[in-house]
């Protein structure tokens, strides 16, 4: 899990060097600590957080006289809508304590997984969400940055109003970084589990053989087959950017393992797992002796870190050093 | 009157069979030949000796003029959406009026606790006057109810209202130290952010908040509608026997700011937390309680200590029955349990009634049967307010 950013992103550039007063969430202590760990530029801050007895928050920011004429970013996790309100309150307070520049850090943008908008009627929550932030109050420094890293619908990058200014990032370098570790990094194929991720990653993976799966109809049931590429022999990591139910990566793996593959590994961005659908990946619980090699997470979701940190086969690749270096965009 | 009593009469003998139920408790619309224009409801709570007669308080939309045929303005029709909390409030005020039609939205939720909604029938609301029943009773609610408040205006609807009773947030924070955050602004910042439909900015329908600058906190992009639920007091109080004994009591000077305006033609007494040493005690500031039916009025209650005290002091003071009228009756974790009926005796030990609106669902469930508890209904003053 050991994870030498520095060696992909290089030097930080001189100049331009912005010391950054870093606020977060609960949830995202462990993951703030590492960003601060990074960079000497990057100091953490905190915040009271408690409730009033009828459950709204009772939020204090501490030494906010000191923040004045700082640069301030809040890592953000919005892991269920019970915690979103407390966040937001933070959100749309820090820019207007007369900080020089505002960055809010929101690793997973939550509710645009599931939603199709087939028809009138149906309710986009993602549209609620960026709407929300994009009525972040604007700081002496302009409009704010939001960092979002795989955001899930490209067309989502749309849905932002002027008045804040979105920072897109990817979790791939950290995969890119892992898979060069390897010991058969040469025999390594890249799959895409639908168009869908192939349109998402495809580029920034372009210098690796590549095989694309696609949903097929057949009567009632919705099958899995390989579309292009072939996996015989190989190495094969599934790339998506989020797992929910896991469902769709299993059915991927039959697949390859059908059509040759000698080992399958995984990768997503946000490992997303409600109700704990991780565990149908442990290695108790993969029947088959071929389960999965790796699977590879970021620490986008800190609820399914704590959950998976030291189970096989997941590891954790590190956001830290991707969003340390965003900070001094 | 007369035709009244006899109505009476045939209630009371109704209670016997609701009495096996846990609770029984019903309204009807009394139609008076001689005055068609009003509109009163029996109230009548099983266990209770006394039946109640309340004037609604929106006699423009009375259902007994327009049976009568007499000419009466063309109703705003408005589609009323509203949330599960709301439902009952939401059935309530439709039946005030043939113009308010409740419409259903589906609520469920993505295995990843986000919700899933779907607004059945969408196309039929295109053109149409909408408003939408929220209650913000805790925090893990607001993003669902958003998401709809957010997109309701966007479906080519003609005009929008949100209606809010309560509006939370403002009640335990002080903005005293700069670090504090004030949630209520976040609040209002949301839902400044509504967007505007085709009728322009949306409304915003709240009842007595709390704290009078809040009204500052909203942009122009939506017009708040301050309303209050003073009148369902008033009307109430109209049914009190001895109601020249009655004054009005203010907890503190906030409450009297808020309130004496509209309570003007009562004799008040206004009580102020005065400190001694460590402690804090509530001592009356103004007025004379003796011999009087003192009624306590305040926007909301939380664990009711204040409301407490006042009571003690005003008991001490010769009060002969104490009341307790509150807007928003929150009562986090069960606090209503403190409060006790007089049993028609005595105010140091108990209140003689403790009066609340339905803003706040979860609390009406829990005390909708229990003494002192009464609920006013905001009922008719929100179909009047879509109106």
């Amino acid at each position: 899990m050991e994870n030498n950013n520095n060696q992909v992103t290089g030097e930080l550039k001189s100049g331009n060097k912005k010391q950054v007063r870093l606020f977060y969430c609960m949830e995202c202590e462990e993951l703030a600590r590492k960003v601060a760990a990074h960079s000497q530029l990057i100091t953490l801050q905190s915040i009271n957080w408690r409730s009033f007895d009828d459950g709204f928050p009772n939020l204090f920011i501490n030494n906010a006289h000191d923040i004045r004429g700082q640069h301030v970013a809040f890592l953000a996790s919005f892991s269920s809508p019970a915690v979103i309100f407390e966040q937001l309150s933070v959100i749309y307070n820090l820019p207007r304590l007369f900080v020089a520049s505002f960055t809010l850090v929101l690793p997973f943008f939550p509710t645009g997984s599931f939603e199709r908008m087939e028809e009138e009627g149906d309710v986009a929550t993602a549209f609620t969400m960026a709407r929300i932030l994009s009525n972040i109050p604007i700081s002496r420094g302009g409009p704010t940055s939001v960092v979002i890293y795989d955001i899930h619908a490209l067309q989502e990058r749309f849905y932002f109003g002027d008045h804040v200014l979105p920072l897109f990032e990817t979790g791939i370098p950290l995969l890119k970084q892992r898979l060069h570790q390897l010991s058969d990094a040469d025999k390594i194929v890249v799959a895409f589990p639908d168009d869908g991720a192939w349109k998402r990653f495809h580029k920034l993976l372009d210098h690796f053989p590549t095989v694309i799966c696609t949903k097929v109809r057949e009567g009632d049931k919705r099958i899995v087959q390989l579309k292009e590429g072939n996996p015989t022999g190989c190495h094969v990591v599934i790339v998506d950017d989020l797992v929910q139910s896991g469902g769709t990566l299993i059915e991927c793996q039959k697949v390859l393992f059908d059509n040759g593959a000698a080992k399958v590994s995984a990768y997503v961005t946000h490992g997303v797992f409600p109700k704990r659908s991780w565990e149908r990946f442990t290695q108790k619980n993969n029947r088959s002796e071929k389960g999965f090699a790796y699977f590879w997470i970021t620490d986008s979701c800190p609820q399914t870190v704590k959950a998976v940190e030291n189970t096989a086969p997941f590891e954790v690749l590190s956001l830290a050093g991707s969003i340390a270096d965003a900070l001094q965009i | 009157m007369a035709a009244i009593s006899a109505q009476l009469a045939s209630f009371k003998s109704f209670s016997s069979l609701l009495n096996d139920k846990k609770c029984s408790r019903f309204r009807c619309q009394i139609k008076s030949f001689e005055n068609q224009h009003s509109n009163w409801s029996v109230e009548f709570f099983s266990g209770k000796e006394s039946v109640h007669l309340i004037r609604n308080s929106s006699p423009s939309i009375s259902m007994a003029a327009s049976a009568a045929g007499s000419a009466v303005k063309p109703a705003k029709k408005v589609c009323l959406f509203y949330c599960s909390e709301t439902e009952v409030l939401a059935k309530r005020i439709a039946a005030e009026s043939d113009a308010i039609e409740l419409r259903s939205i589906n609520w469920r939720t993505f295995e990843d606790g986000f919700p899933n909604l779907f607004i059945p029938n969408a196309h039929g609301i295109r053109g149409q006057n909408v408003a939408f029943l929220a209650s913000f009773s805790s925090p893990a609610v607001i993003f669902e109810q958003l998401s709809v408040i957010y997109a309701l205006p966007k479906l080519f609807v003609s005009s929008f209202t949100l209606v809010l009773p309560f509006f939370p947030t403002g009640t335990s924070e002080r903005m005293e130290d700069e670090g504090d955050v004030a949630t209520a602004f976040t609040l209002a910042r949301i839902l400044s952010h509504i967007p505007t439909s085709r009728g322009g900015p949306t409304s915003l329908v709240t009842f007595d908040i709390h704290a009078l600058q809040e009204r500052f906190y909203f942009g122009d992009t939506i017009l708040p509608c301050f309303e209050s639920g003073i009148p369902l007091l008033k009307n109430r109080l109209q049914k009190l026997p001895d109601s020249d004994k009655i004054s009005i009591a203010f907890p503190d000077d906030g409450a009297w700011k808020r309130f004496h305006k509209q309570l003007q033609h009562f004799p008040t007494i206004v009580c102020n937390k005065v400190r001694i040493g460590d402690q804090r005690i509530v001592r009356i500031k103004e007025g004379d309680a003796t011999g009087r039916h003192v009624v306590i009025v305040d926007d909301l209650v939380q664990s009711g200590g204040t409301l407490i005290e006042c009571q003690k002091v005003l008991a001490a003071n010769g009060a002969t029955k104490i009341i307790a009228y509150v807007t928003h009756g929150i009562f986090p974790k069960s606090s209503w349990q403190r409060f006790e009926h007089d049993n028609g005796g005595q105010p140091e030990k108990g209140l003689t009634y403790f009066w609340i609106t339905d803003s706040c669902p979860h609390t009406v469930k829990e005390v909708k049967c229990k003494r002192p508890f009464e609920i006013l209904s905001l009922s008719g003053s929100i179909a009047a307010a879509l109106q």
